[in-house]
């Protein structure tokens, strides 16, 4: 289904005694309205309000945006906005890791799944807005051109692997391994990217770049220490299974707000690093907890017959949980971690409330802070709310593509 | 209809290799922040001779040597508020800024001969400041914290010279016809949580004698909800209420009343039983108000330094005076010429209080102002107004 791209859609043929002559299309839509919209005096009524109410709302939100908001605030602080602290001279580490990012996104979606009319609609809202955003008040030029090229990335990396012949299986195969590692190396390769050599630290991150960090290495960390919580809760050794339900019941009973401050006041003295390793660690160690949970949960919902099945053919334990159950259990998994990594992204904004690092939404508060822009926190605000739904969305929007990819829900 | 792809043992596999990957991230990510690590072992030294010294901390004996700390790291860990109008901000290039971090400048030029040497630190949150320098996670908390008794007697932190005097006022529209604290009868008043500004309020209101009721949050959200009309008065530091109304458009919809209910002296912060430490920040300080009492500033004090006019000067700047000797003033941890490095990285006080504050909260008359104003910029105050910024003598 996923690799057929613009399939067109089954017409469903109704039996003979109910297809009806198709009227024309505007008595079609006068019908609806009628019935939808004004079936009786009380449905005209409830149209009318909730008309008014959208119309007010919808009016308010315009004139908000257009007319009252002062968006000084967030133009003048992109930069404060976008990476804070992070040397300015090594902004070019910033856009090559956001090209490299979107070329990735474009060859994954080229790989297993097609970029349909309303991806682009999406892409091309984000990007006029971020456009927007830098042509507004003050040259940045270069930095949008940056983007363009950026997103131009994402293109050829879509066009490059969509136009591959999906038949021959070899190539397939070796296209999907290719993208896949490329994937996998995606985190490890930014950062380096990001942070190895010349002026730059780890401290350095800062702004929306480090809630874009803290994320993934939370999310990846966290299903790295899932799976083999997950099979050690399950285990029939007593003393593992034990542990690693200790394990993910401390970790879950106490909020991300108190792992922060155990990573702020109690893990330097044990493990040390920086600040933000610290912060990372929790992060990972936290997700971890969860996801463990929800691959626990795929596992018991395989039925018996699975593992039967694989000690029927002979297989090791190992090759039963690596060829049968984990595949299977890792994609039931995919929706509710996906919550999860949509859970924590929201909850990078943590480490400013405890942590004395700045992510956006802190420099956000410095920008509303700064004595001219005091009174455009209504702004500032809104501004990071879009932003955070922005990414929210496209992880849930993805996540529905690899559901769809890897058939969750259809077996 | 499923795909081949992500699937099956390369799902596995690719997991795993994705561990490894991670492993080989943190590894690089870790070599390139040595400096971090240094910084964060010497702390640890730190944190590991205080915990080796419990009985030292009780007895009131001097325990960790912050300033040999810093100079063997080579930065100077400076708390600092970045949400504070005016005192402590980042500017749109992320750049740490404002009153408060001109200080930071000033101790790191003064204790590491580098103005720039400065690593701030996050210290917004009220409620974690003193936890943060008690920990060992920064050496100097300058963040718009009021001295006050029991935060000297009860928490690790010993305070410096006061930088900034302020007290409690209150602001409210100017057709409310509240002019003083007993109009305020049953009136709404936004207040900041977790500081002095709560406490000192609550107190004031007893001793008048008038129910009130408050309306709580972070000190930008209560100025927000004051500006909204959610309440009808706003109360914090006098200082704070100008610079929130001066940037408004309808400014002139609102007045500050005249009533002050507090003290509210700002001052740098450092852990207990480090009188080395306190004693650099005391007098550096203490040189950027002397400065301005006689007139050195950062564009003359090389000159100064070069031929100085009197004793003082050459002692205050650390070079011999006609060819005398050079006094190093008793210090032992920082070399004589420490105030000198200070004024030429920021300035002194005055200079300070212009380039970061200037028309913001105006400084004449106020207690911010010299105590003996300089003949040339003598101003007529009014009874009971005038300034207290006066330095310590340097001999």
């Amino acid at each position: 289904m996923a690799n057929m791209p613009a399939a067109p859609r089954e017409r469903i043929v109704l039996p003979p005694h109910r297809q009806r002559a198709r009227r024309p299309r505007s008595v079609r839509a006068r019908e609806w309205v009628r019935k939808n919209l004004f079936p009786s005096w009380r449905g005209t009524l409830l149209t009318a309000l909730a008309a008014g109410v959208l119309g007010a709302v919808v009016v308010g939100l315009i004139a908000f945006v257009f007319f009252g908001a002062n968006w000084e605030v967030i133009t003048h602080n992109r930069w404060l906005l976008f990476a804070g602290g992070f040397p300015r001279e090594e902004a070019w580490r910033l856009w090559f890791s956001i090209a490299l990012v979107f070329a990735l996104i474009g060859l994954a979606y080229g790989t297993w799944s097609s970029l349909g009319r309303r991806d682009h609609l999406f892409v091309l809202l984000v990007g006029g807005f971020v456009i927007f955003l830098m042509a507004h008040g003050g040259a940045a030029v270069w930095s949008s051109i940056y983007f363009l090229i950026a997103v131009g990335c994402m293109y050829i990396g879509y066009l490059l692997t969509y136009r591959l012949p999906r038949a021959t299986s070899s190539m397939r195969t070796l296209q999907v391994r290719l993208v896949g590692a490329l994937l996998i190396l995606a985190l490890p390769i930014v950062l380096v990217v990001l942070l190895a050599g010349g002026n730059v630290g780890i401290r350095d991150l800062d702004g929306f770049v480090l809630n874009l960090i803290l994320a993934p290495v939370g999310i990846v960390g966290g299903i790295l220490i899932g799976i083999p919580l997950a099979l050690g809760r399950a285990s029939s050794l007593k003393s593992i299974a034990w542990t690693c339900t200790a394990y993910i019941e401390i970790v879950r009973g106490a909020p991300l707000l108190g792992w922060l401050f155990v990573a702020l006041f109690i893990l330097d003295d044990i493990i040390g690093g920086d600040l933000i390793i610290r912060a990372m660690v929790v992060m990972a160690v936290f997700t971890g907890a969860y996801m463990a949970e929800y691959i626990r949960g795929a596992l018991q919902a395989l039925p018996r017959g699975q593992y039967e099945a694989g000690q029927a053919v002979g297989l090791s334990q190992y090759q039963r949980m690596r060829l049968i159950i984990m595949p299977q259990a890792l994609r039931i998994s995919i929706p509710p971690m996906v919550g999860q990594a949509i859970s924590i992204w929201k909850d990078t904004t943590l480490v400013t409330v405890i942590l004395p690092l700045r992510e956006l939404k802190g420099n956000a508060d410095s920008a509303i802070s700064q004595f001219e822009f005091t009174p455009d926190r209504i702004e500032a605000y809104v501004f990071v709310a879009v932003i955070f739904w922005i990414v929210a969305f496209m992880m849930s929007r993805v996540s529905q593509r690899v559901e769809r990819a890897q058939g969750v829900g259809e077996r | 209809m499923r795909l081949p792809s992500l699937q099956g043992r390369r799902l596995v596999s690719a997991l795993l290799f994705a561990g490894a990957a991670l492993v080989a991230g943190a590894v690089i990510g870790a070599c390139t922040s040595d400096e971090d690590q240094q910084q964060a072992q010497a702390v640890e030294q730190q944190t590991q001779q205080d915990q080796d010294q419990p009985a030292a901390q009780v007895s009131g004996e001097p325990r960790g040597n912050t300033i040999q700390l810093i100079q063997d790291r080579g930065t100077l860990l400076c708390g600092v508020k970045q949400t504070q109008p005016l005192f402590g901000n980042r500017d749109e290039d992320g750049n740490v800024t404002g009153f408060d971090i001109e200080f930071c400048k000033a101790i790191a030029a003064a204790v590491l001969k580098d103005a720039n040497a400065v690593e701030y630190v996050d210290a917004s949150d009220a409620s974690t400041r003193f936890e943060l320098l008690a920990d060992g996670q920064i050496d100097i908390l300058i963040r718009t914290t009021t001295i006050t008794s029991s935060r000297d007697m009860e928490l690790d932190v010993d305070f410096a010279q006061t930088t900034f005097y302020t007290g409690q006022g209150f602001a409210v529209r100017k057709d409310s016809g509240i002019d003083s604290t007993s109009d305020m009868a049953n009136a709404s008043i936004c207040v900041q949580t977790g500081t002095t500004t709560e406490q000192n309020v609550a107190d004031h209101f007893t001793d008048i004698g008038l129910d009130y009721e408050p309306t709580g949050g972070l000190s930008q959200d209560v100025a927000a909800a004051f500006f909204e009309g959610r309440c009808d008065v706003l109360t914090a530091d006098a200082s704070d209420l100008a610079s929130r109304i001066v940037v408004r458009d309808n400014a002139d919809d609102y007045k500050i009343l005249p009533q002050i209910i507090s003290k509210e002296p700002l001052a740098p912060g450092v852990r207990d039983y480090d009188s080395d430490w306190k004693d650099v920040v005391n007098w550096v300080v203490h040189g950027l108000i002397r400065a301005e009492e006689i007139g050195l500033t950062q564009a003359n004090v090389a000159a100064m330094a070069s031929n100085p006019p009197n004793t003082e000067v050459a002692r205050l700047l650390g070079v011999p005076f006609e060819g005398g000797s050079v006094s190093t003033l008793g210090f032992e941890v920082v070399d004589a010429q420490f105030i000198q490095r200070a004024i030429a990285a920021v300035g002194n006080y005055g200079e300070i209080y212009d380039r970061e504050i200037g028309d913001a909260i105006p400084r004449d008359c106020t207690l911010n102002a010299l105590a003996r104003p300089l003949p040339s910029e003598a101003v007529d105050c009014g009874p009971g107004e005038g300034g207290i910024m006066y330095a310590l003598p340097y001999r």
